[in-house]
C-alpha cells in the first residue's frame, strides 16, 4: 500500500509540475501579456518588470517562477485588479465566500441527494421513482447557469424574497447567509442529482442481494432492511462520488459565483481572465490543479484502501 | 460421390457405385428461417424505438437541428446587423399577440405624466399606475413598444431584439447551429484521436502500450477547467480553438474505451484465422477488431456531445467564447443575464434552447446505451 501510494504521490506532483509548466509557457507565449498600462511611465515599468525579473531569458523566467512557487509561496504580484498586491493573499482573501457558498451547498446536497436516491430505489418503477427519476435527469443535464438565472428573476424580481446579489457589506452571519441562499441552491441541485441517480443504481442491486433476503427472512421490514443493510452496503460506491464534492468545496463555481456576484475563487478567475491579470489567473489555475490532484489523489488512494485488488495491480 | 472408398475395409472397396443406396431423407437440411433475421444494430434500433423518452428526445433534437439549419434564412433578419434604434424591443409573434402573449407591449415605469403627450400617436395602450412623486405627477404606462419606437407595421421580431437592435430569433437558431457544429466537430475529433490512439495500444500492447498509456494517465491527470482555459488563452477565442481546447483531453476516455475492447478481443481464434490468411495489421485493427467496440464508441459521442454544448456556454459565459459578433447559444445567455431583471425574453429563449438540447441529448444518448449494450439484446 505504501508503494502505491508513493506511486501516485508521484505521478500527481509530476502532474502539478507539467500543469505549473504549461501555465508558465502559455502566458509567456502570448504577446505584451504582462503589462500593457499607457498611464504607467516607461522607466518605472522597466523598473517593474526587473522586479519581477521579466527583462531576463525566458528560462531564466521559468527557474524564478518555479523557485518562487516552491519555496516562498510567490505567484508574483496582481498587476490589474488589485495591483501590487501579491497573488497569494488575493487568492487567501478570496477563498471564505467560495468555501461557505460550497459547503452550505454540499451540506443540502448530501441528505437530499441520498433521502431521494433511498426513495427512488424502494419505490422502483412505481410513480415516486419516475418523479424522482425525471427530475434527477433534469437537474444533471440542465447547466446550474440556467437554474441561476432562473432562481435569480423567480426569487428576487417576481417574488422579492432574496437579495440580487451577494451582499458583502453585511453585517450578521444571518444577512450574508440569507444573500447566499439562491446560489447555494443552484449548486446543490446538479450534486444532489447525481447522488441520488448513483444511489439508486447501488441500491437497486444491493435490493437483490442474498444478505437482504436473509435480512427480510430474519423478519426485517423492507424499509428496515434497506436502510440498516443494503444502505450501509451502498454508501462505499457513493463515497467516491462525494470526494470529489467535497474536496471541490476549495474551488469556487465560475459562472454562479458571477452571476451573484460572490467574491470568491471563481469570480476571480474569470476576472482575471477578462481583464487579463495574467500572474492571477496562473495563480488560480494552479489552485484549481492542486485541488482536483489531491481529489484524483484522495480517490486512488481510497479506492485501493476498499478494494485491495487495485493497490497490487497497476500493470495489465 | 457419396462416400469416401478409402475408409472403406478391403474387401468391399471395389464395390461399384451402383451398389450404395442412401438410407433415410435425400436432402439433409435445416429448415430455413421463418422469420426475417435480426442483426445487432437492427436489435438495437428495435429496443431504441421502444424507449419512448428517447424517441421524443430524438425527435426534438431533430427539430432542433432543422431550425438551426433553416431558421436564420426564414426570419429576414441579419445576425448581426446592428439597429441602435430598436434595441431591446420585446417579443412580437403574428397570431399570438391578439391572445396577449408576446404582443409586443412593454410597461415603462416612472415617467412623468406630462411626457405622455410626447409619446407616438396610438402607442399607449393604458395607464397603470397614477402617482406624486416629489410633486410631479408620475405614471406607469403600458405601451405598444413597436410603436413607441417607431417600428413599421407589420415586421415582428418573434423573441424581440437585443441590446444591439439584433434579430434574437435569427441569432438564437445561429447560435444554436455554432453551438451544435462546436459540439459535432470537437467530439468527431475526439472520437477520431481516441479510436486511432486507443486501437494503436490495445492491438501493439507491450512496450508501445506503456508508452500511450502512460502518456494518456498524465494528460488525464490535469484537470479539464484548467487545461481548457489555458488553451482557450493561447488559441484566442473563435469557433476553431473552442473545438481545439476541448480536444486536447477529450480524447482519452474514448481511448481508454477502445483499448480495453482490443484487449478483450484480440486474442480471439477469429482475429488468429484472419492473421494466419495474411491479413495486415491495419485491417486486422480496422476491419476485424474495431467494430466491436463501435456500440460503446457511438454511445460514448452521444454522451459527450452535451458536455461539449455545456463546455461551450461555459466558455462563452467566463468570456472565452466564440468572437463577437458570431453568436452561440452561450454568447447569448451571458448577455441576456446581464439584462436578466428588465428583460428576461432575452435569457429565457437561449435557456429554454440549450435545457431542450442537454436534455434530448442525454435521454438519447441513454436510451442508445441500453440499446447497444449487447447483454440486453433480445430484450425489450
Amino acid at each position: 500500500m505504501l508503494k502505491y501510494t508513493l506511486r501516485r504521490w508521484g505521478a500527481m506532483m509530476l502532474t502539478m509540475f507539467i500543469i505549473m509548466s504549461l501555465s508558465f509557457w502559455i502566458i509567456r507565449l502570448m504577446p505584451q501579456s504582462i503589462f500593457e498600462n499607457p498611464e504607467v511611465a516607461p522607466e518605472i515599468q522597466r523598473l517593474l518588470e526587473a522586479e519581477m525579473h521579466l527583462d531576463k531569458p525566458m528560462w531564466v523566467q521559468y527557474y524564478y517562477f518555479l523557485r518562487g512557487i516552491i519555496t516562498e509561496r510567490d505567484f508574483g504580484r496582481s498587476v490589474k485588479l488589485r495591483p501590487g498586491m501579491e497573488v497569494f493573499k488575493v487568492i487567501v482573501s478570496r477563498i471564505k465566500p467560495s468555501m461557505v457558498l460550497n459547503f452550505f451547498s454540499l451540506i443540502l446536497a448530501i441528505p437530499a441527494g441520498i433521502i431521494l436516491g433511498t426513495i427512488a430505489a424502494l419505490q422502483r418503477n412505481k410513480w415516486p421513482d419516475n418523479l424522482i427519476s425525471f427530475l434527477v435527469v433534469i437537474f444533471i443535464s440542465v447547466p446550474s447557469f440556467v437554474f441561476g438565472a432562473v432562481l435569480q428573476y423567480l426569487f428576487t424580481f417576481k417574488f422579492p424574497i432574496f437579495p440580487t446579489l451577494y451582499n458583502a457589506s453585511a453585517s450578521s452571519f444571518r444577512e450574508m447567509f440569507r444573500s447566499l441562499t439562491l446560489p447555494i441552491i443552484a449548486l446543490a441541485l446538479g450534486p444532489a442529482a447525481t447522488i441520488a441517480r448513483y444511489l439508486r443504481g447501488e441500491l437497486i442491486e444491493t435490493l437483490n442481494s442474498e444478505f437482504l433476503l436473509l435480512a427480510r427472512t430474519k423478519g426485517l421490514t423492507r424499509t428496515q432492511a434497506v436502510v440498516r443493510h443494503a444502505f450501509r452496503n451502498s454508501l462505499v460506491p457513493i463515497a467516491n462520488t462525494m470526494i470529489p464534492m467535497i474536496t471541490g468545496i476549495m474551488g469556487g463555481s465560475l459562472v454562479i459565483e458571477r452571476i451573484f456576484a460572490v467574491p470568491g475563487m471563481g469570480g476571480q478567475l474569470v476576472e482575471s481572465i477578462v481583464v487579463g491579470d495574467h500572474f492571477l489567473t496562473v495563480a488560480l489555475l494552479i489552485w484549481y490543479s492542486a485541488i482536483s490532484l489531491i481529489t484524483i489523489f484522495i480517490v486512488d488512494i481510497s479506492y485501493g484502501l476498499i478494494d485491495p485488488r487495485i493497490r497490487i495491480g497497476g500493470e495489465k | 460421390m457419396i462416400v469416401d472408398r478409402n475408409n472403406l475395409p478391403e474387401d468391399i472397396r471395389d464395390l461399384p457405385e451402383s451398389c450404395f443406396e442412401i438410407v433415410g431423407s435425400e436432402d439433409i437440411s435445416d429448415e430455413p428461417f421463418k422469420t426475417e433475421a435480426i442483426g445487432f444494430f437492427k436489435d438495437a434500433i428495435y429496443r431504441l424505438r421502444k424507449n419512448k423518452l428517447s424517441v421524443i428526445a430524438f425527435w426534438l433534437i431533430t427539430a432542433v437541428i432543422i431550425s438551426a439549419i433553416i431558421v436564420p434564412h426564414l426570419t429576414g433578419y441579419s445576425p448581426t446587423a446592428q439597429n441602435l434604434a430598436y434595441r431591446n424591443l420585446p417579443p412580437k409573434i403574428p397570431g399570438l399577440e391578439k391572445l396577449g402573449i408576446a404582443d409586443g407591449t412593454r410597461i415603462l415605469t416612472n415617467r412623468p405624466k406630462a411626457s405622455l403627450s410626447e409619446f407616438p400617436e396610438g402607442s399607449i395602450i393604458q395607464i397603470v399606475r397614477e402617482y406624486k412623486a416629489s410633486n410631479v405627477d408620475m405614471v406607469d404606462v403600458k405601451v405598444d413598444y413597436y410603436k413607441f419606437v417607431g417600428v413599421p407595421e407589420g415586421e415582428y421580431h418573434w423573441m424581440g431584439t437585443d441590446y444591439l437592435g439584433r434579430d434574437l430569433c435569427t441569432r438564437l437558431f445561429l447560435g444554436a447551429r455554432i453551438s451544435l457544429l462546436i459540439a459535432f466537430f470537437a467530439v468527431v475529433a475526439n472520437i477520431i484521436i481516441g479510436v486511432v490512439y486507443g486501437a494503436c495500444a490495445g492491438y501493439y500492447g507491450g512496450r508501445v502500450d506503456m508508452i500511450l498509456t502512460h502518456f494518456a494517465e498524465i494528460l488525464d491527470g490535469l484537470p479539464y477547467l484548467v487545461v481548457t482555459i489555458l488553451f482557450m488563452l493561447l488559441f484566442g477565442s473563435g469557433m476553431f480553438s473552442i473545438v481545439l481546447a476541448l480536444t486536447v483531453t477529450g480524447w482519452i476516455g474514448t481511448a481508454r474505451l477502445v483499448r480495453a475492447q482490443f484487449y478483450r478481443f484480440k486474442g480471439r481464434e477469429y482475429v488468429l484465422a484472419a492473421r494466419t490468411l495474411g491479413v495486415r495489421d491495419r485491417a486486422l485493427i480496422f476491419r476485424h477488431i474495431l467494430p466491436n467496440a463501435i456500440g460503446p464508441v457511438i454511445t460514448r459521442a452521444m454522451i459527450s456531445i452535451p458536455g461539449a454544448i455545456f463546455s461551450e456556454s461555459f466558455l462563452a459565459y467566463i468570456g472565452l467564447g466564440i468572437k463577437p459578433p458570431n453568436p452561440s447559444i452561450g454568447v447569448l445567455l451571458s448577455d441576456g443575464q446581464r439584462v436578466l431583471l428588465q428583460y428576461p425574453y432575452q435569457t429565457v429563449f437561449p435557456a429554454v434552447l440549450i435545457s431542450v438540447l442537454m436534455v434530448s441529448f442525454n435521454l438519447f444518448a441513454n436510451g442508445l446505451r441500453d440499446a447497444l449494450d449487447p447483454t440486453q439484446r433480445g430484450e425489450i
